[in-house]
């Protein structure tokens, strides 16, 4: 079964863009459990329906546009929580483009979108020009994470001493920001707009229970992506179930593991809470 | 006469009809711990957060080892201030280990990560001056309350800053903890001639660690040596006449287990 897996032409074009999206998703998804930027991800993952529309619309090339459209979007939540609190902002947005995309949607012609496969991930259908997409995008996203990872790690730690100590952190949080927006656009091809924050929240969440510092924590996410996306694109093979779903409860499964274990490991130890 | 380590000169935040602070003029030598109490409301928090230039706006001068603290060269001053902010802004769910946590008052570690960062005998100085060197490994969620703020206070130091400003740095210690981080500081100002700035609501609890005391409610009210006793006029004029001051001494009753041990 496992050599088919491997020697299909479908799976042979999907795995690489992939583990690809799994290895960047994990290591934006340590930044985000620790910023607690969940609610963001689902935000932009929905938002980027409006860029998806327009894109259609114009007859633009669908990703960059959408991704363009994506990082506008996690940009423009930093300006508006000064006013109001950061969820019920991100509600909004959320809401609000993800009705101008349907809009826009409707106002192409429709035929040709695979609604579908947009709402829940369609990584067997990915093309060459996606793949190039991917690797430029997934290039940037690591540079900027390597980076910026020691200073986003230290904002969300305590950011009253960062600024107080004279660094500025706006900068930091829109950049943060639109790494997010890029990473969401990566993710919803292998996801979907509905399950990508899945991808962008449990990684990062199962290795929460073990990793010590920073790298190790990068580490760890970037293994229990690696393992819940292998594991659930074979599954999704072998039984043909959607892929999307697959891989997103193959990390809910790790992270049941996960928390489990950690759960056994502490009962001797005095109760604490750590997530 | 050398140059004063803080001098803030007639700093006044707010607008004049609701000053938050109101024209305030002091300055701080090297190796002087001074005090600041004042009633909540006071301006106390704002006048430290005015000194590290985190005010949106100010009127008037802080000048920090002679050189002026404006917007664009708040990094380069700040170089040799440390501000510990009250602990309840800060309430972690991040695994941190103690030493990554010192680690992060150093400019190094905000590095790329290529960069490896080896500042280990900067951090374990700074653990031994505040007793934590033995917790090094440990996660900073574990620690208890006075050991978290011992370790914040370690990030502080390890800059080898000349001027220390603390916001009710023992909020929610217990008297012992309370009097050992007092002690602590004292230490910092006659070793290591390290000029500190501490933000209160205890007057009795810092009297006989802190060289000058300045009371603040709006403006500076009174500031004077320790040693001298606070009139009974400017109390009232802060806290209005409902105020009642206990004072801490070798005959009071509160007091005696403390002096013991």
């Amino acid at each position: 079964m496992w050599v088919s897996f491997f020697e299909s032409e479908v799976m042979q074009s999907a795995l690489f863009p992939a583990l690809l999206t799994a290895a960047v998703a994990s290591t934006v998804s340590v930044m985000i459990v620790a910023h607690r930027l969940a609610f963001l991800t689902v935000g932009v993952s929905h938002a980027s329906m409006a860029g998806l529309g327009l894109a259609l619309l114009l007859s633009w090339p669908l990703l960059p546009t959408a991704t363009v459209f994506a990082i506008l979007v996690a940009l423009l939540l930093a300006p508006i929580r000064q006013g109001i609190h950061e969820d019920a902002g991100t509600g909004l947005l959320f809401a609000g483009s993800m009705a101008l995309g349907i809009l826009l949607i409707s106002l192409a012609d429709s035929q040709s979108v695979d609604v579908f496969g947009l709402m829940f991930g369609d990584i067997l259908t990915v093309s060459e020009q996606d793949t190039d997409w991917f690797i430029i995008n997934s290039i940037c996203i690591f540079v900027i994470f390597i980076v910026a990872a020691r200073t986003w790690w230290s904002l969300a730690f305590d950011a009253t001493t960062l600024v107080a100590g004279g660094v500025s952190a706006t900068p930091w949080r829109l950049l943060l920001h639109a790494t997010v927006g890029m990473t969401v656009m990566l993710c919803i091809k292998l996801a979907g707009i509905i399950l990508t924050t899945g991808l962008l929240v449990l990684p990062a969440s199962c290795a929460w229970f073990w990793g010590r510092r920073l790298l190790s924590l990068w580490a760890l996410s970037l293994t229990f992506a690696l393992t819940g996306v292998m594991g659930g694109l074979m599954i999704s093979y072998h039984y043909d179930w959607p892929s999307g779903a697959c891989v997103v409860l193959g990390l809910c499964i790790l992270f049941i593991i996960s928390w489990g274990s950690s759960w056994l490991r502490n009962r001797k130890l005095r109760p604490r809470k750590h997530l | 006469m050398t140059t004063p380590v803080l001098s803030v000169q007639h700093v006044s935040v707010g607008s004049p009809q609701a000053p938050i602070l109101d024209d305030i003029s002091f300055h701080v030598d090297a190796g002087h711990f001074m005090g600041i109490v004042g009633p909540n409301g006071a301006g106390k928090s704002s006048l430290l957060a005015t000194i590290v230039c985190m005010m949106p706006r100010f009127h008037g001068h802080v000048d920090i080892l002679g050189s002026c603290l404006r917007r664009f060269n708040r990094r380069k001053v700040l170089k040799k201030v440390s501000f510990l902010t009250q602990m309840h802004h800060q309430q972690t769910h991040m695994p941190m280990l103690v030493h990554d946590l010192v680690a992060l008052g150093l400019d190094d570690s905000y590095r790329p990560l290529w960069h490896r960062v080896k500042v280990e005998k900067k951090i374990d100085w700074a653990l031994d001056k505040v007793g934590m060197l033995a917790h090094r490994h440990k996660d900073y969620r574990d620690l208890s309350g006075g050991q978290k703020q011992r370790t914040r206070l370690a990030r502080m130091l390890v800059r080898q800053p000349k001027l220390l400003l603390l916001d009710e740095p023992a909020a929610g210690l217990d008297s012992q903890a309370k009097q050992g981080m007092y002690t602590l500081l004292r230490q910092l100002c006659d070793d290591e001639q390290l000029s500190i700035v501490m933000v209160e609501h205890d007057v009795a609890a810092i009297s006989q660690h802190v060289d000058s005391v300045a009371c603040l409610n709006k403006k500076i009210h009174y500031h004077a040596p320790a040693t001298e006793e606070i009139p009974a006029h400017i109390w009232q004029d802060m806290y209005g006449s409902q105020m009642q001051v206990m004072s801490h001494d070798a005959h009071c009753m509160g007091c005696e287990s403390e002096e013991e041990s």
